[in-house]
């Protein structure tokens, strides 16, 4: 008896590992499809969109406004790596708006401006990363260690930097820098690009390598693919999650830095609008919100084809009333378009 | 340590391990000794504390009381480090690896917890990585390329990966690994199972083996020595040649199998069926598939899991799509078909992913099983909680539910008692014509899933048709009237068991 039961079994094993291994090229190319395609198609659509806008107003295409469209697309993407991040556990940082104010109005501040007061050189750098990172650092631990879900924790510390700016920035006048070296850095040309831009790009394929390479971007794939598993395995997922936001934090303060050099001034409203082309431009470049799936250069190519989206329905001369509605429209299309592979399961969206 | 002391200490000894939870004495003082190059298979139902074992061994839990000793000396493990660094490692029962890292990462996890394995200061060193898992990959006779991603690979290749990580674990201290196999079959077809059976042979080589599973078979095939749990105590001790099945299954039990045959129905020749399905097509998963369900027979269908089954199933009850063909119940056309069509005309659907689309986990019990068929639990759109309690109590008795706690939470309860309760959502509608059921004894220990047959059982007597996806070949032809086998989304064979006697390889000739 025993022995019949071998022999059948060791034929099955004949049998189906053909099968198996025929299912398993199957499988293969349709993953290396699908992991290729995707930015793919984004790029195509990217092309598609440029040669649309050079028809509509032949400015579009010219190197001025090649070199504006990455200047626009700096502070997104800055942004945009925090919350690739952020959004790879599986959380959302809500909070990029008031930490930017928070950041820029301290930075302000801090530098020779309008109002008066010292020039604190290169503390007024510091002080205001130190004060992002502290916000980022706060949701973090609220996150973590009293189990709030970060959209809820996110969103509190949105008000809290806003709330911040606004105290800082009290009643006087409005801030100016007065150095014009620091007002114009930002936008001068170096190597036929602004300097904003290579900040942004410096620190893309600087966090692209922390993903790839340490175990702190291992950890946090790990962590976004299932928590569980992470957490039997002995993972610092606690460390993990509260770094991440302090990054994110960081990334957020040095992007509102920014904005109020390009700005030349601040007010506590220097953040506003943000929000709205970050998150959508990072899950738009392929990194799921469930956490676990993307990278920094997807995020990339989100900004990139949402900045080219705005930028061009300006210089076609689409009216300021419309472009909002517009560009939010749109936004709803490219979004379900991504997830429309992914929809033929019974699936809950909540 | 001596060679001779070395062959004779045991790899692991367990000494009066006790543990509880609150009031429960969920191990109530366990002691066993486990040699080197030993298979030993652990059965028990759901609740006799094989979980809470596992999870002493793999430092998940700590004990309340006893000692755990690896190699003959004392350790503490207090968390899924120490254990990995003792040499224990597990293949979970569902499934825990990352599907988005690679299989060289996969592997290197359990390794990474204990010591810098291919990382230099938290920075990643592939190449020394790759070379690693590649190296483990060998032992164990597998060619995986380290670099694929997981999420790529197919099920049986990631159970490879899973072996493969679990004995990964540090043998500085301990030479020989011990790998502890849970539920590893559960989710796998047939000819997967066959290889993993080969694995488990290949393991007792260098190293020992816990394997557990609920099917008797299984356990008797593989393993050196057998134990058995029963209330949280180790309650038998056998060496596999003097076992039978039916002799393990009462020991674990504590009854006789209650099993009744299924009383064959015979086709009628003149009785319009519950169900006819004639040419249903979906593009890419399923062609022409045509098929009849008359009320009170059972029909199995087959087939390794590219063949279109679970589509097909899915299709039937509205779940998903199809681009052709029709659906016929009791005589009337099913016409922009959808879930709540399908449960108006008094189909049911027991899905085989029981957690994500069975139940509703925040729910109770009770909550759960009058969701779909209220009766007189609700009158219109009011809720009667008062007779819903009733209801509920009265399946809970009919099906053996443990804990008998109607309003507890359904996540709690074991797989088995979960599925119980699916179960009984679907059999307390009155005019339940058609069940489909998508492996509804996956995961489950012969008890429970003697009840849910034999609940399938009375649910054609009562004049429900069946249409099965069985996780067995043996499954489909001890439950099932007709079988049907598909391979490549059509139907390459139908036998009607009044007249035909396949046996299970006449159907996996026709499933590859």
């Amino acid at each position: 008896m025993a022995t019949t039961k071998t022999s059948e079994s060791t034929a099955n094993v004949k049998v189906d590992t053909a099968a198996i291994r025929a299912r398993e090229q199957v499988t293969a190319r349709r993953v290396m499809f699908a992991g290729s395609g995707e930015p793919l198609a984004l790029i195509g659509a990217m092309v598609v969109l440029i040669i649309i806008f050079s028809i509509l107003n032949p400015r579009f295409a010219t190197i001025e406004n090649l070199q504006n469209v990455l200047n626009q697309a700096s502070l997104p993407l800055i942004i945009g790596l925090g919350a690739t991040l952020v959004i790879l556990i599986g959380s959302i940082d809500l909070s990029v708006e008031g930490v930017m104010g928070a950041a820029g109005v301290a930075f302000v501040l801090l530098s020779a401006n309008s109002r008066g007061g010292q020039d604190m050189g290169i503390w007024a750098w510091i002080l205001p990363l130190a004060l992002a990172a502290a916000l980022g650092a706060t949701s973090g631990l609220i996150y973590t260690m009293l189990r709030v879900p970060s959209f809820i924790v996110t969103l509190g510390m949105w008000f809290v930097g806003f709330g911040i700016a606004t105290i800082l920035y009290g009643t006087d006048a409005y801030p100016e820098l007065t150095d014009d070296t620091v007002t114009l850095w930002a936008a001068k040309i170096n190597f036929g690009l602004p300097n904003v831009f290579w900040v942004a790009a410096i620190f893309t394929v600087i966090v692209a390598l922390v993903i790839r390479y340490t175990r702190f971007g291992r950890v946090a794939l790990a962590v976004g693919n299932n928590e569980e598993i992470a957490r039997s395995n002995g993972m610092p997922i606690i460390k993990n999650k509260i770094f991440i936001f302090i990054v994110a934090g960081l990334f957020s303060g040095l992007a509102g830095i920014l904005a109020t050099m390009q700005m030349g001034g601040t007010s506590n409203h220097i953040g506003d609008g943000y929000l709205f082309i970050t998150i959508p431009a990072v899950v738009i470049g392929g990194t799921s919100l469930g956490g676990g799936k993307g990278g920094v250069f997807r995020t990339a190519i989100g900004v990139l084809l949402l900045t080219i989206l705005n930028n061009g329905l300006v210089l076609a001369g689409v009216s300021p009333s419309y472009q909002s509605a517009v560009s939010g429209a749109i936004l709803v299309v490219a979004i379900v378009a991504a997830a429309w592979p992914q929809r033929g399961r019974l699936r809950i969206a909540k | 340590m001596t060679k001779a002391k070395e062959a004779t200490t045991p790899v692991l000894r367990l000494t009066d391990v006790q543990k509880s939870f609150g009031s429960v004495h969920a191990l109530k003082g366990v002691s066993l000794e486990i040699n080197r190059g030993e298979v030993i298979g652990l059965i028990g139902e759901n609740g006799a504390g094989k979980s809470t074992l596992l999870k002493i061994l793999t430092g998940i839990y700590q004990p309340d009381k006893g000692t755990i000793a690896v190699n003959g000396s004392t350790v503490k493990f207090r968390n899924p480090r120490d254990s990995a660094a003792a040499g224990i490692g597990v293949v979970h029962q569902e499934q825990s690896l990352f599907t988005n890292l690679t299989v060289a990462e996969n592997i290197a996890m359990n390794g990474a917890a204990s010591k810098g394995y291919g990382t230099t200061f938290g920075f990643y060193r592939w190449g020394k990585l790759n070379k690693a898992a590649a190296q483990t990959l060998e032992i164990i006779g597998s060619k995986l390329n380290p670099k694929t991603r997981v999420g790529d690979l197919s099920f049986v290749d990631r159970q490879m990966v899973e072996i493969a990580r679990a004995i990964s674990v540090d043998t500085s201290k301990n030479a020989t690994p011990l790998v502890i196999l849970d539920e590893p079959t559960s989710l796998l077809e047939r000819g997967e199972t066959a290889i993993l059976e080969r694995e488990i042979r290949k393991l007792k080589d260098f190293g020992s083996v816990i394997f557990v599973s609920h099917r008797l078979d299984e356990i008797i095939r593989n393993c050196d020595r057998i134990l058995v749990m029963r209330n949280g105590e180790l309650v038998a001790d056998r060496v596999t040649t003097t076992v039978t099945e039916d002799e393990l299954f009462k020991l674990m039990v504590g009854h006789e199998s209650h099993a009744t045959a299924h009383e064959r129905r015979a086709r009628p020749a003149n009785e319009t069926p519950a169900i006819e399905v004639t040419g249903l097509t979906r593009k890419g998963k399923f062609n022409n598939v045509s098929l009849s369900v008359h009320s009170g027979r059972v029909t199995a269908i087959v087939g390794t899991s590219g063949s279109g089954r679970e589509e097909f199933s899915r299709a039937l009850f509205g779940a998903e799509k199809f681009d052709g063909g029709s659906i016929v119940l009791n005589g009337r056309e099913a016409r922009g078909w959808r879930i709540p069509k399908a449960v108006k005309r008094g189909m049911g659907f027991v899905p085989a992913e029981r957690k994500v689309e069975g139940m509703v986990g925040g729910f109770t019990a009770a909550e759960n099983i009058v969701l779909t068929h209220p009766g007189d639990a609700a009158f219109g759109p009011i809720l009667k909680p008062w007779k819903r309690n009733k209801i509920a109590q009265q399946w809970f008795t009919t099906l053996d539910v443990r804990p008998n706690d109607i309003g507890q939470n359904l996540e709690r309860f074991s797989g088995g008692n979960q599925q119980k309760v699916v179960l009984a959502k679907w059999l307390s509608d009155p005019e339940l014509r058609v069940l489909v059921l998508d492996h509804p004894l996956r995961g489950l220990d012969p008890g429970a899933a003697e009840t849910v047959n034999e609940q399938i059982k009375a649910a054609c007597k009562k004049g429900a048709a069946v249409i099965l996806l069985a996780d067995t070949l043996e499954e489909a032809l001890e439950m099932g009237d007709d079988v049907v086998v598909m391979r490549d989304g059509v139907i390459s064979a139908t036998y009607d068991l009044s007249v035909d006697n396949p046996s299970t390889l006449d159907l996996l000739e026709r499933m590859v």
